[in-house]
């Protein structure tokens, strides 16, 4: 610390207050507010009135709302391991491509991460049409029977998985890559000298060394995940039956039919709070493993 | 250096290139769906190429006012979504990494906060509060609610941690103010990490739907999602234009990426781990 820092309180407030002026009013405001409203009987035409815990309880014991809960946590469920071990296996393979070649490849396939997830809904609710979609195509070679992929209780869920791992595919493979370049290259030829194969390199200095890139596309990868609905909004609006709604499209569906708003609020207050404990706990799982070994 | 076969090394850029390839199929086949006559987007059995490649959907859509018109607007607004949102966010990064004030802690507390609250807990509360400032249906609703992010500030931050003290001290002994330095010294500097900001930003904007459907109603300000999404919803036969229009709406982001990859994508290494 400097013994002679000066205060600059004028600059720094002039500076400042766009920032904090903003967050207090889109962010602060409206979270504050939220938890009051989670409180109340609230709506755009009546008088509220105040309830207590009855909203959260409501929800709480919504069977919906559960199955929601259910359905965000098995497509983060398919979508996140599925993402992340192929997108370590193609990071290791970039890594051992020539300059040039791997420069094109990292390119490319950063691509789908910047389309947003409207125009990847409308791409793959094409390719799973039942007459002249590609998926029933490429099955067919196999000599299967056409599926409604997206109407079928079995499939809707993995066939929106499938863009969801498509849209996330190319940010985790670079963020692996930029991890394992920062592995000293003179652990794998120490290894080499003992003879070690590729397997046990990849088990013993590759996968050790790149465990908070795991964790850290673990734990975003899941909560983006579990909050993700624009892809089941479009794809399926939450169907068949209530297969493919995830906790966000409840809240969402909720919000716009509702008279009473304070359920919906509670809600994503709720999804808020178990969110914050799932990837706490995960963090806590890796770390208590690290302790393990020293 | 590790010695690799000919056949290893061989191996390896097919399975990159099989990759890439699958990672880009998708978007090749809208592009090229956009070429296929309106019967034949989804004509069985399955082809990838058209019979023959018709550029009346490519056309039909660039001569529609509506899209046209959504572009634009969604494309001006991201411009100066991306140039507020540096604007603001850097100079709050300024402020928490070089000066010293009263209540910094409290201010820094308070800025941070708010990165770990999701947007979708406050979305249906931002959507009353807008609608008591009256700001439903113009553009400041799309454009201001975003524009501050604790996250966009705390990167730009680091990066401003990095700069060395002596530039600022030289500065400070030539006299100038703090908001001098702030533009005249590190404000220049910023072109790496403005650049990655400053598309996250726009890109945020752009992709964004679910915001200008619930707080635009006014066709002259909607967004090109919401016009994708209400175009696939009441014209559901005009496949073709529908695909044309989905490649057209990813063009400038894509063009936008390119031009700029080389510092996205060193940029990801440094907001990913931090």
């Amino acid at each position: 610390m400097k013994t002679n820092f000066r205060y600059d309180n004028k600059a720094a407030y002039a500076l400042l207050t766009p920032i904090v002026v903003l967050l207090t009013i889109f962010v602060v405001i409206p979270f504050f507010y939220a938890i009051k409203v989670s409180f109340y009987n609230w709506s755009f035409y009546q008088e509220s009135t105040f309830v207590g815990f009855r909203n959260f309880y409501m929800v709480v014991t919504d069977r919906l709302f559960g199955e929601a809960v259910w359905v965000g946590l098995k497509f983060a469920l398919m979508v996140v391991p599925a993402m992340l071990i192929l997108s370590f296996l193609f990071a290791n393979v970039v890594k051992n491509l020539g300059a040039k070649y791997s420069g094109f490849v990292k390119t490319s396939i950063y691509i789908p991460t910047i389309i947003s997830g409207i125009i990847a809904s409308v791409i793959f609710v094409f390719i799973y049409d039942y007459m002249g979609g590609l998926a029933n195509y490429v099955i067919g070679w196999f000599g299967s029977e056409p599926k409604a992929w997206l109407a079928d209780v079995a499939t809707a869920l993995p066939s929106i998985a499938a863009p969801a791992i498509w849209l996330g595919f190319g940010f985790t493979a670079l963020i692996m890559l930029a991890g394992l370049h920062d592995i000293p290259e003179s652990y794998y030829e120490a290894a080499d000298l003992e003879g070690a194969g590729a397997f046990k390199k990849m088990w013993y200095i590759t996968i050790p060394l790149m465990r908070n890139v795991i964790l850290y596309l673990l734990v975003t990868g899941f909560i983006a995940q579990i909050s993700q609905f624009e892809l089941s909004l479009v794809m399926t609006n939450g169907g068949p039956l209530s297969e493919t709604t995830t906790p966000n499209l409840y809240i969402l569906n909720h919000f716009r039919n509702d008279v009473m708003v304070g359920n919906s609020i509670a809600a994503s207050l709720l999804l808020f709070v178990v969110l914050g404990s799932i990837s706490a706990l995960i963090f806590r799982v890796l770390n208590s493993e690290k302790a393990v070994d020293g | 250096m590790r010695t690799q076969s000919l056949v290893q090394k061989s191996a390896l850029t097919v399975i990159a290139g099989v990759v890439t390839l699958l990672a880009l199929f998708p978007l090749l086949w809208v592009v090229i769906a956009g070429f296929k006559g309106q019967a034949e987007v989804l004509a069985t059995p399955f082809r990838f190429f058209p019979k023959e490649w018709l550029v009346a959907n490519y056309t039909d859509i660039l001569g529609d006012a509506a899209f046209l018109k959504s572009m634009g607007v969604t494309f001006g607004g991201a411009l100066l979504f991306a140039a507020l949102s540096l604007i603001v966010n850097s100079m709050a990064a300024y402020v928490f990494a070089r000066l010293e004030f009263r209540f910094k802690s409290i201010m820094w507390v308070y800025v941070i906060m708010t990165m770990f609250i999701p947007g979708m807990a406050i979305m249906l509360t931002s959507f009353i509060v807008v609608d008591k400032l009256g700001m439903l249906d113009t553009l400041a609703v799309l454009v201001l609610p975003g524009v501050a992010s604790a996250g966009h500030m705390f990167f730009i931050r680091q990066f401003y941690l990095n700069i060395p003290m002596a530039l600022e001290e030289a500065a400070l002994i030539d006299g100038a103010g703090r908001i001098k330095i702030f533009t005249s010294v590190f404000v220049p500097m910023s072109f790496p990490v403005f650049v990655i900001v400053g598309i996250g930003s726009y890109l945020g904007y752009w992709n964004s739907f679910i915001w200008p459907t619930m707080t635009i109603t006014n066709p002259n300000l909607y967004q090109i999602m919401q016009y994708l999404y209400n175009f696939r919803a009441e014209r559901v036969t005009e496949l073709g234009l529908l695909m044309a229009g989905s490649a057209l709406a990813a063009i400038p982001t894509i063009v936008l990426f390119l031009i700029f990859q080389k510092y996205i994508i060193s940029g990801i290494k440094i907001s990913g781990l931090k």
